[in-house]
Order: C-alpha cells, then sequence, then structure tokens
C-alpha cells in the first residue's frame, strides 16, 4: 500500500517536473490582454456567447472577432463596463486599442 | 527475431483490425477533426507520437517498476498519469511549432488524453504480454491506422462539401453514413491474412 502510495508520488513529482522545464523552454508569447479578460469574465465557461468558454469569448474580443462585451450573458453590466473600458484603453503589442461596447 | 510474424502483425492492425473502422475507437477525433485533411493529417500523426511515446513509457514503467514492486494492479492509474503529461508536452511542442494547427485542433488537442485509443494501446501491450518488438509494431501499427482512415475520410468529407446532398443530411449525418460505408469496405480486407 505505502509502496504505491510513494510510487505514484515519485511519478508525479517526475512528470511534472518534466512538464515544468518543457513549459520554460516552449513558452509562447500570449497577449496579455487575454489573460487579463478572461480572469474579469465571470468564468462559469457556460458557452452561451458560443465560444468553448471564457478564454474563447476574450480571445475573440482582443482580437476584434466580437465587439460587444455584452455578448457574455450571464456577467454583470458594472462587470461589461470595466471589460469594455480596459480593452478601450489598453494598446495591444502592435499598438492599436480595441474598439468594444459594453 | 520472426520478421513475416512482425509484418502480418503490422498489416492486420493496421488495415485488417483497423482501430477505428473495426474496433470503433477513437470516433471522437475521427469525426470531429476529419472537416479539413490538413487538420486530419495533424491529428494523426500528433496521435501517432503520443501512442508512441506513451507506449514505450508505459511498457518500460510496467516492466521496470510496477512488476518488481508487484504494484501490477496500478497500471491503469499510471498510465492515464502518464498519457495526461504526454498529451501536454504535444499541446506544448504544436502551440510552439506551429499555432494554425493548434487553432486547427482546437479541444481535440487536449481530448488526445481522453481518447480510449492511447489506453487501449498501452493496456493492450500488457494484456497481450507482447515482447519488445511486437509492442513496438502494434503500437506504431495502430495509430498509423488511424491516421490512414482519418485522412481518407477527411478527404472523402472535402469532396461531400461540394456535393448536392439532402438538407437534412447535409453535414454530420452524411459522414457517419460515410463511415458506415467506410467500415463495410474495410470488412472486405478480412480475408487478407
Amino acid at each position: 500500500m505505502l509502496t504505491a502510495f510513494v510510487m505514484m508520488l515519485v511519478l508525479g513529482a517526475i512528470l511534472g517536473l518534466g512538464l515544468g522545464i518543457a513549459d520554460k523552454f516552449l513558452s509562447v508569447e500570449a497577449d496579455e490582454r487575454v489573460e487579463k479578460v478572461t480572469s474579469m469574465l465571470p468564468n462559469y465557461n457556460c458557452g452561451s456567447c458560443g465560444y468553448a468558454g471564457c478564454s474563447g469569448l476574450a480571445e475573440a474580443l482582443v482580437n476584434g472577432e466580437v465587439t460587444v462585451v455584452g455578448t457574455c450573458r450571464p456577467s454583470k453590466p458594472d462587470v461589461k463596463q470595466a471589460i469594455a473600458d480596459y480593452l478601450n484603453n489598453t494598446p495591444g503589442p502592435d499598438g492599436n486599442c480595441c474598439k468594444v461596447k459594453p | 527475431m520472426d520478421w513475416s510474424h512482425l509484418f502480418v502483425m503490422f498489416v492486420t492492425f493496421v488495415l485488417i483490425n483497423n482501430v477505428i473502422l473495426n474496433q470503433f475507437l477513437g470516433m471522437c477525433p475521427f469525426m470531429g477533426v476529419s472537416k479539413k485533411s490538413s487538420s486530419a493529417l495533424g491529428m494523426g500523426l500528433a496521435v501517432t507520437f503520443v501512442i508512441v511515446a506513451a507506449s514505450l513509457v508505459t511498457y518500460g514503467l510496467y516492466y521496470v517498476v510496477l512488476v518488481p514492486l508487484k504494484l501490477e494492479y496500478m497500471d491503469l492509474i499510471t498510465f492515464i498519469l502518464v498519457i495526461a503529461a504526454l498529451v501536454q508536452l504535444v499541446e506544448m511542442i504544436i502551440k510552439k511549432s506551429s499555432p494554425s494547427l493548434y487553432k486547427a485542433l482546437g479541444v481535440y488537442l487536449p481530448l488526445i488524453t481522453t481518447n480510449c485509443v492511447v489506453l487501449n494501446v498501452t493496456l493492450n501491450n500488457i494484456i497481450n504480454e507482447f515482447t519488445f518488438s511486437e509492442m513496438l509494431v502494434y503500437s506504431t501499427a495502430i495509430p498509423l491506422g488511424f491516421t490512414l482512415v482519418i485522412y481518407i475520410f477527411s478527404t472523402i468529407r472535402e469532396r461531400l462539401e461540394a456535393c448536392e446532398t439532402l438538407p437534412s443530411w447535409k453535414g454530420n449525418p452524411i459522414a457517419l453514413i460515410v463511415a458506415g460505408i467506410m467500415a463495410l469496405a474495410f470488412s472486405g480486407l478480412l480475408g487478407l491474412v
């Protein structure tokens, strides 16, 4: 019984370490706005916006595919306003701001 | 080494006991990523890499760690752990090397974790008590059969898009019928070996 626990622990540690090292080498520069908007959305991942999850909608908002934050139905009006304000005032890597309505 | 035995095994698992059309495993990516032949090929290659790597690691793990420690009953959970880690690795590699393929595969890339083909191959390596060379042949033949069928199917579906079908059959229904006809056609290969 104990060996099983130890074995799983060691295996998990080795795999986790491997993935951690791989993440260092294979990390991709991501637009930080996507992360920020994802954290502002409700994170219910309900899918009512038509995307697979909140991160999908956040990416679409940053790309300009979606221009109305109201596509996300569960979020509160003040949160929608905050996301719109954030995106309208924060320039991306190319120096342009998104134009979105709450 | 018995080369003819290995060759027969290879042909059997690529064409006759095909993992999709004969064993009906891995239907999720088969239906989901077969709309475009380029993404189907990418999916096939990703699955091939995961299966070969997972087979090597789990086979070694089972006979080097689990058997001496008398932990054979832990095979399922350790194999799932290894597969999940490997899929994460593949996801990172594809995200870095080919963002377009990453986008095309979408949610089906992390879903390789739960792709029953991968677990099926790793467990069958143990259950059938394959030798090392048999294990290598088995774990390359199964994903090659997968890639072959998903690629053929995606080319058929690309043609189907341009064809006139009944409105109620458009999309997935006609694709399922095509898959059934393909399974029938592949069953004709049964007399090959």
